[in-house]
């Protein structure tokens, strides 16, 4: 079966916006991420489990508001006893689950119902202040938010500071305004479609 | 913008949350016989006060945990916030 990206027919490559006589480096860069297992991991409110005793793909389950990752996972916390595990091991799923029993833990693949939007640049935190409310200047790298953009409720995840980056997840059915929105406030600025 | 602070996220836009009502209304006791009365006052009935009130919110664009407010319903000011399971 061939599956198509939330934004196949949406994102465009090349240079857009105020680009001419800038500097190449200083332009925003904007991609949609697409081909990584989503899943959502609940502990359920009457289970007494030890969550610090388990790990995903080595990585514990981070502390509120961060997240913990490595080269090819990244764990995000989403509220007391939620997290959303994003992969690019597609087997991930599969192979974990057997770590967590259905008494104590709801694991649900939700790798279809999210737009991934990566934004790389200096000027990646005025892309972000335009449409979202967050106190942007006190979350860096491995701190992660959920909040709204422009009135839709999104995910940042912060992946790093030097380049500044960040990826932001909204539901695959926002994700054309999500789009909209960001490369919108990206035009002043000029950047890059890759 | 008014700020709340979700017991779960710290300070938070007032956007990221819903508002939830009047937070100390309780439940008629299960499985116990309740008059027309009764339930229509938990369903329907309430105050409208002037001056601090405890509310209920809901960090919906956030950790989707709902909590328990005290607000002055006159001036906007928020004097505490707490988790459910916690008095305010
Ligand atoms: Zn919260």
């Amino acid at each position: 079966m061939k599956t198509f990206s939330s934004l196949f027919n949406i994102h465009k490559k090349g240079k857009f916006g105020d680009f001419e006589n800038k500097n190449e480096k200083n332009l925003l860069k904007i991609e949609e991420l697409s081909n990584l297992l989503i899943f959502q991991l609940v502990k359920f409110k009457s289970s007494n489990f030890e969550v610090k005793k388990i790990k995903i793909d080595n990585l514990n389950l981070p502390d509120p508001l961060k997240s913990s990752s490595n080269s090819s996972t990244r764990i995000l916390w989403m509220g007391p006893d939620n997290w959303l595990v994003i992969s690019s091991d597609l087997n991930l799923l599969k192979q974990e689950e057997k770590k967590f029993d259905d008494k104590n833990f709801a694991l649900t693949d939700i790798s279809h119902s999210r737009t991934i939007i990566e934004i790389e640049g200096n000027l990646t935190d005025e892309v972000i202040k335009k449409g979202c409310p967050l106190d942007i200047n006190d979350l860096k790298q491995g701190d992660c938010a959920n909040s709204v953009y422009n009135g839709m409720s999104i995910v940042i995840d912060f992946i790093s500071d030097d380049p500044k980056k960040v990826r932001i997840f909204s539901l695959r059915s926002f994700g054309e305004s999500l789009h909209h929105s960001i490369t919108d406030a990206c035009l002043e600025y000029g950047y890059i479609g890759n | 913008m008014l700020n709340i602070k979700c017991p779960y996220c710290g300070d938070r836009a007032q956007k990221e949350f819903a508002y939830g009502g009047d937070g100390t209304v309780k439940r008629p006791e299960l499985n116990k016989e309740v008059s027309n009365k009764e339930w229509d006052d938990f369903v329907y009935m309430r105050k409208s006060l002037r001056g601090k009130h405890i509310e209920l919110w809901h960090h919906i664009s956030g950790c989707r945990q709902w909590f328990r407010a005290q607000r002055d319903t006159a001036t906007h000011e928020i004097f505490k916030t707490a988790k459910i399971s916690e008095e305010i």
